[in-house]
């Protein structure tokens, strides 16, 4: 356990440079974001009713007044988000091979460790799952702050004031985020955990062996999906709908432990008996 | 520890942020108004069974959001649907019952109560069963079990839908049980050289030789002649009573086309009252009645003739037993809609009084149609008179309420 929580530790201080760029990057961004839009609506407000003489309750009936949903639906907003995703996706690959690049090889003083060699794995994972909790939590703190800005940018009569909750609830984009309830999260990133854990034993049979080893990876993740969605399948083509709904999602989450484990298996095998330096 | 501080604090950010939105998310309720039905005249425990499904949306902010609310005698409830809720589905409450009862032959059944029958002896289910390759759907059945409630057996066969190989579509619009036959009422999509066109059957299944008997359609596609179609549409019944009778209403309509314009209008509208064990049918005469087929509706032994006039509800009761009508009679709704924009109330019918319920409430469009009427089917005595209102009306008016299901328990 010691030594599991050491390598953690020291995975995530690896990745502590490219985490925090990557959260200025997206609170910069954002808070321009926030700028732009309030200014674009004023701007657009100052021209209807100063220039074209409308008055001002004709103005929020015909354009209504700005909310945050406006700056949420920005480019601004979901294009750090989406650098963020793509920052984890890159990094579930980069995490094994920056320790086979370079000069003195760092997996081998990684596997010559007097510890488990299942623990490299954990504790790779475990700095993916903190890594996306990291960005999921800050982008929580970031929001109220950005209303702050937009109160102070836009004034009263023109603005809707919204809470985190329900801005979060209200686009669907982020509910996958953010999901409602406790249960859906658990659920949502679990999936997300059962993927990476699938794509790691791929990475592991490349490392393991080479160009076959791509093969093999490919294969593993094919039946991987496949084993997860059997009841479905067999529920939709061979049994007739024979399942109720709340049997099919047991079955499911059933799967999905076993598919994990024998990731977790499959992984520890090739690390203790086919990996290569 | 002091080789730790990054991951620490990462770790307590995450736990406090994310920990604080869900402790948040279930215990902060998004205010929504509560909606009440206010008593104007009679007796407010005539709704108490009373059921109004629909969704309301604040239209003050342009997100265009809305939320689904039920409305019953002890004021409104939103729904929030817990994540398990969404993965169980929400039956129809006729269905949900039969799974809880029949836990076994329910598996793998459709969730249309259309496909139902139930009476003292045996819950029936007949549905409809296709193949679609690129082009057509082909190869129609009828896949049917019947439970047998006393001594819990089940008869499962399959049937072929005759001329199967000109349909498009079948859709089950009811089921019905007499003795050793089965009655299923269809609406079948059939191609014909000139486009598609709907069709109503009666089919008769014997169940003891599992085959059909009988083929009965109503509308056919007429033949050759120009312009004219028949519509054919079955009225309204409560899903889960017997009846021994079908009530269709057929329009022959007639289509205007010229250079610019295409119309249609209905040169001849007939009631048909059709008897599944004999097979007979008879007609009804109804020529200057006001109705709408999608407010009339049939309690099985006789036909309520349902239309809106204006700002009054007009009901003719015609009873299949001695084939007369009684005398009609008005409920005059209250409701304000200026433009017109409003949609028509809902009715139904249970235990011998009718149910109405308006459906839309907009108080910046001017629509207020949101009456709550019950009364006394036969005789048209209203028992309960009321209106939905917002409890403090005060606090918001720029939203609008939209009521699209009535149930009575």
């Amino acid at each position: 356990m010691k030594n599991y929580l050491k390598l953690v530790n020291f995975e995530f201080n690896r990745i502590a440079k490219l985490f925090t760029v990557l959260l200025g990057i997206t609170f910069v961004a954002q808070m321009i974001g926030v700028i732009v839009q309030s200014r674009n609506y004023l701007n657009m407000a100052n021209e209807k009713i100063y220039k074209e003489m409308l008055p001002q309750a004709q103005f929020l009936e015909n354009f209504g007044q700005m909310s945050f949903l406006q700056i949420t639906r920005s480019i601004w907003f979901f294009g750090p988000i989406a650098l963020c995703i793509a920052g984890v996706a890159f990094y579930i690959f980069f995490i094994w091979y920056r320790d086979w690049i370079g000069k003195n090889t760092f997996i081998y003083r990684l596997l010559m460790l007097p510890t488990s060699r299942l623990n490299i794995f954990y504790a790779k994972i475990t700095t993916i799952l903190i890594m996306t909790f990291g960005f999921v939590a800050i982008q929580l703190i970031i929001i109220p702050i950005e209303m702050l800005v937009m109160k102070a940018m836009v004034p009263n009569e023109f603005r809707l004031d919204m809470g985190v909750m329900e801005v979060l609830t209200i686009m669907p984009e982020l509910t996958l985020i953010y999901p409602r309830s406790i249960m859906q999260f658990f659920f949502n990133y679990g999936l997300g955990l059962l993927a990476v854990s699938v794509l790691f034993t791929g990475i592991l049979f490349e490392r393991s062996f080479k160009w076959k080893g791509i093969l093999a990876g490919l294969l593993y993740s094919a039946i991987a999906v496949v084993v997860l969605i059997l009841p479905l399948l067999l529920h939709e083509f061979v049994l007739n709908s024979y399942f109720y709904p709340i049997e099919l999602f047991v079955l499911e989450i059933v799967m999905g432990l076993i598919v994990f484990a024998a990731s977790i298996w499959v992984s520890g095998f090739l690390l203790k008996k086919k990996v290569t330096v | 520890m002091r080789k730790y501080w990054k991951f620490i604090s990462i770790l307590v950010v995450i736990m406090l942020s994310i920990g604080t939105f869900y402790v948040k998310s279930v215990t902060s309720e998004v205010n929504h108004p509560e909606f009440v039905i206010k008593t104007q005249s009679g007796d407010a425990k005539e709704i108490e069974p009373l059921k109004l499904m629909g969704y309301y949306s604040d239209t003050s902010s342009m997100n265009y959001t809305s939320t689904n609310l039920k409305i019953s005698s002890e004021g409104s409830t939103y729904e929030r649907r817990t994540f398990l809720d969404q993965v169980i589905g929400e039956p129809p409450a006729v269905i949900k019952e039969y799974q809880e009862n029949y836990r076994s032959f329910m598996r793998g059944k459709g969730l249309n109560v259309d496909s139902f029958f139930e009476n003292d002896q045996v819950l029936a289910y007949a549905d409809v069963d296709y193949k679609t390759d690129s082009f057509y759907s082909r190869d129609f059945k009828f896949p049917i079990s019947i439970l047998n409630k006393e001594d819990g057996s089940v008869q499962s066969f399959t049937v072929d839908i005759p001329d199967s190989e000109k349909m498009d579509y079948v859709y089950m619009e009811d089921v019905q049980m007499i003795e050793d036959e089965l009655y299923l009422v269809t609406n079948n999509m059939v191609r014909n050289p000139e486009g598609s066109f709907d069709e109503k059957h009666v089919y008769t299944i014997d169940l003891a030789n599992q085959t059909i008997r009988n083929d009965e359609p109503f509308s056919q596609v007429p033949e050759g002649q120009e312009g004219n179609r028949i519509v054919t549409d079955v009225m309204r019944t409560s899903p889960t009573k017997a009846s021994d009778h079908i009530i269709f209403l057929q329009k022959e309509i007639k289509v205007i086309e010229d250079m610019e314009s295409y119309r249609e209008e209905v040169v001849k509208q007939e009631v048909i009252s059709y008897n599944l064990a004999t097979k007979e049918k008879e007609s009804i005469s109804v020529s200057d009645l006001p109705f709408t087929i999608e407010l009339s509706f049939f309690d099985g032994s006789s036909i309520y003739f349902i239309g809106l006039e204006g700002q009054e509800i007009v009901v003719t009761p015609y009873h299949l037993t001695d084939g007369k009508a009684s005398e009609e009679y008005r409920l005059q709704l209250s409701g304000e809609d200026e433009d017109g924009l409003g949609s028509a109330p809902m009715t139904t019918i249970k235990d011998g009084k009718l149910y109405l319920s308006g459906q839309q409430l907009n108080p910046k469009l001017n629509i207020n149609v949101a009456d709550i009427i019950v009364a006394n089917v036969k005789t048209g005595d209203i028992l309960f008179k009321g209106q939905i209102t917002l409890n403090d009306p005060e606090t918001k008016n720029q939203y609008e309420l939209y009521l699209h299901e009535m149930l009575v328990e």
